[in-house]
């Protein structure tokens, strides 16, 4: 017994004198006050910007990375690395593009239209989002400290592709595009560049003390930038509850999607404040168009009068707060929000559903539904649907797989009928997926061609609200797609961190930590 | 003894070589695209196959096989798909925590098993044996990763002890990493007690039974002395081993409460890989975690012959 007195002292003299011993490091790193810990949902698959659409690549690199164009808090594209919004064509086909000049990389060069036109030619080679838009491009060229962007045909969305951040046309300098894909080192024109990058630790960038600002008062993403916060440094997290007991007790100045469940705990802790992000998401059930069951228009009609986003919502986010029933692909208060043409939204109508299925000659054949337990809240709804279509007479395979295998499995038409995932806002209507005919969905029929191509090359934005409205009024009679609703994202913020502005995709520029 | 050091050395090789060829085609029998996982939700088929054409994953399974067998054979684990660095450094980026966390929690269960172990036996069909035996239900039952939660609220939140995650900033020292390391090892460190504790019972209440440590008692030697000397030497074969199992279970089994705590270790690596189809990691992972288990292996049994005597190799 002498001798387990003995360990029991000893263990208890060991965890008093480490305690003891970390204090002096964790006084220190509240003195220096400029360090920001932001625990993120896990380690992003990449720092470069441009071949990947991942929103945890885009919330890091953007502090590093610098696009010619963003958005402003009202979703209106305004300069970023370009001067001056471009000067167009009369035949809507040539993009002026003058750039800022004593714009600084990282690695302390200057700026050039070179780099910025080998940026976007990598763009238009590698980004999902460049390679649509690769299609209608004839020339990228550099001109008295201009970039000129020739086009085939007029093409509207342009600029906003330009100033998205994901599958992003990050400027980066020439040298470092030359001959590297993917490139070796993550140089960009950002307030942040890269510190260290320990995979599955942390993510360091520090303040670029050679950064130039772009003019006038800070606007979204857009107008000034100032590094504040001397450092910010993105910790992997995977576990939603450590990062809300890590923003309680103190170690994480920001603590990124969090469940919506846990906003009571948050709301009690004191010296945190919780952070609802809106506009941020929209969960889909995308429906297989070109092969299997669902090819058939009057059986995806069916689903739509079947199901009832009303409960798959409620099952999938609990807190009403945190979303909203809304069958427009925009939301309220957005630029392309229309409610007139998202007509058949949340009908949950069983027997309308049985007698359109009957009527469409539906067979009882099995319809794959894919789903995913890596997002919580996709899962869940998967489940309420999976019950609503069954009411309908529909004979439902629920195939739960891991993220990985679902979006291989979603690239071969023969192996599913429809598939959960969600999407983020992006302000341009283009940018969203299932739009783009070969996102695996491929809604690409005639009439839906023809009415893109028509909001594509109008230039003039009220036209082109019109034009989105024939698209949605479309997309609700052809159904390639449910929108189940908008969500809301829920972070939390240590109560020091002041000027910081809720966007989707979190940035600590402008922001600071009081003392 | 070295004979059969050397012979164990080789059959290892051999277990290695088997275990190399089922990973590399259990890795790709199971579905999923590490391309498709890099490029992210808005990727089309056509980027997912450039992808795949650049990484090499359209070539044949078997050229695959023979360029993996090739690099292994020149002691290399290839790169990364995702971490952009050779697979030996991700691993040897991981060594230190893994191997911390290991030994903390090996030792956390040894010294509650173990002790509690022998009091149960010595005190056996009494109360204090049956409230030992009731916490080893309770420990082997109750999930770590609950364990880890509920030592983050009352150690980390209510009482700020011990930091709630990580294994902190890059200016920490040692200390302060091990100080990361302390509520972790406890979440793990309790399951493994309680069946360090059961072996340690059983073993104990065998050997306690035996003539020799009756003559010992007979002799009037003090029960200290019988206990830990007699009794327990003879007990510790079966206590080894399983603390070698749970050593070399510990070394990539800590999965859960890696994610709990948010730790970058060898565990978590290889979950990320699985969930990324990150191929050579997963591959070299496995690789080195079963060449180290088989190591672990033969050092118990080594140590069976400092116990015992009897045992010759």
């Amino acid at each position: 017994m002498r001798t387990l007195s003995k360990i029991l002292f000893t263990t208890a003299l060991f965890g008093t004198a480490v305690t003891m011993a970390i204090t002096p490091a964790a006084a220190q790193q509240a003195a220096k006050g400029s360090v920001i810990t932001v625990a993120t949902i896990g380690e992003p698959p990449t720092l470069d910007p441009v071949g990947v659409t991942a929103d945890l690549v885009s919330v890091i690199t953007q502090h590093m990375f610098e696009t010619l164009y963003t958005f402003d808090r009202e979703w209106k594209v305004i300069p970023l690395v370009a001067s001056a919004m471009p000067t167009l064509s009369a035949d809507g086909k040539s993009y002026t593009i003058p750039l800022r000049t004593g714009v600084k990389f990282h690695d302390g060069s200057t700026m050039t239209a070179d780099d910025v036109v080998a940026s976007l030619e990598r763009w238009t080679k590698v980004s999902p989002r460049g390679k649509t838009t690769a299609s209608v491009i004839e020339s990228i060229t550099a001109k008295n400290g201009s970039v000129v962007i020739a086009l085939k045909e007029p093409f509207a969305p342009l600029i906003s592709l330009l100033a998205m951040n994901n599958g992003a046309a990050a400027i980066m300098p020439k040298s470092v595009i030359d001959g590297a894909n993917p490139v070796k080192s993550f140089i960009g024109t950002g307030p942040y560049k890269l510190l260290e990058h320990k995979p599955d630790q942390y993510i360091r960038v520090t303040r670029f003390d050679g950064y130039v600002s772009p003019e006038g008062p800070a606007n979204g993403y857009g107008g000034k930038r100032e590094a504040k916060i001397e450092e910010v440094r993105f910790v992997p997290v995977p576990n939603a509850t450590t990062r809300v007991e890590g923003m309680v007790a103190g170690q994480y100045g920001f603590a990124d999607s969090l469940p919506a469940e846990m906003l009571p705990r948050i709301k009690g802790a004191s010296g945190v404040t919780p952070v609802v992000v809106k506009p941020f998401g929209f969960p889909l059930m995308i429906m297989n168009s070109k092969a299997g069951t669902f090819a058939n228009q009057a059986v995806r009609q069916a689903v739509l009068a079947a199901l009832g986003p009303s409960d798959m919502l409620t099952a999938a986010f609990g807190d009403p707060s945190f979303f909203a029933l809304e069958g427009s692909i925009y939301a309220p208060g957005t630029n392309f929000y229309d409610a007139d043409s998202a007509k058949g939204y949340n009908q949950n109508n069983p027997k309308k559903a049985a007698d359109m299925l009957k009527a469409a000659g539906y067979k009882n054949e099995p319809v794959r539904i894919m789903t995913s337990m890596q997002y919580d809240f996709l899962y869940k709804m998967s489940l309420v649907a999976q019950a609503q279509l069954q009411q309908a007479g529909f004979n439902v395979d629920l195939q739960v797989l891991d993220w990985a295998t679902l979006i291989q499995r979603r690239g071969n038409e023969k192996e599913w009928d429809a598939f959960f995932t969600y999407h983020t806002f992006v302000p341009e209507p283009s940018l969203i997926t299932f739009v783009n005919p070969s996102y695996p969905g491929w809604w690409d029929t005639s009439e839906k061609k023809a009415a893109l191509a028509k909001f594509n090359t109008e230039m003039d934005p009220a036209k082109r609200k019109a034009l989105w409205a024939e698209i949605q009024k479309l997309f609700y009679t052809q159904v390639p797609t449910i929108k189940v609703g908008e969500f809301y994202n829920l972070a939390a913020a240590t109560a020091k961190l002041k000027g910081y502005v809720p966007m989707p995709w979190p940035f600590f520029w402008n922001a600071e930590l009081a003392n | 003894m070295l004979a059969y050091i050397v012979r164990r050395l080789g059959g290892m090789l051999l277990v290695m070589l088997i275990v190399a060829a089922v990973v590399f085609m259990i890795a790709r029998v199971v579905p999923g695209d590490p391309a498709a996982v890099m490029l992210g939700a808005a990727a089309t088929p056509e980027d997912i196959a450039a992808l795949r054409t650049r990484m090499g994953l359209d070539q044949p399974l078997l050229v695959q096989f023979v360029i993996y067998l090739k690099q292994i054979l020149s002691f290399d684990l290839g790169d990364s798909i995702f971490l952009n660095r050779p697979v030996t450094q991700a691993l040897a980026e991981r060594a230190e925590l893994t191997t911390s966390l290991t030994l903390m929690s090996v030792g956390i269960a040894v010294a509650i098993g173990t002790p509690i172990g022998i009091i149960s036996a010595v005190y056996r069909g009494r109360t204090l044996d049956q409230a030992t035996v009731a916490f080893a239900m309770l420990a082997a039952s109750v999930p770590s990763f609950w364990i880890g939660l509920t030592l983050i609220k009352y150690l980390a939140v209510d009482l700020p002890w011990f930091p709630v995650a990580g294994y902190g900033p890059p200016e920490a020292t040692f200390l302060e990493r091990l100080h990361h390391l302390v509520l972790p090892a406890i979440a793990l460190g309790i399951p493994n007690s309680a069946l360090i504790l059961r072996f340690t019972r059983t073993s104990m209440l065998d050997v306690l039974g035996e003539d020799y440590v009756r003559t010992a008692r007979a002799k009037g030697l003090p029960p200290k002395v019988v206990i830990l000397k007699h009794a327990l030497r003879n007990a510790m074969i079966p206590i080894l081993t399983v603390i070698g199992l749970t050593t070399a279970v510990m070394i990539a089994g800590a999965i859960v409460t890696e994610t709990v705590f948010g730790l970058p270790g060898v565990g978590n690596l290889i979950v990320s890989a699985v969930l990324r189809r990150d191929y050579p990691v997963i591959q070299g992972a496995l690789l080195v975690v079963s060449g180290l288990y088989v190591l672990i292996n033969l050092a118990v049994d080594l140590l069976y012959a400092v116990v015992d005597p009897r045992v010759r190799y």
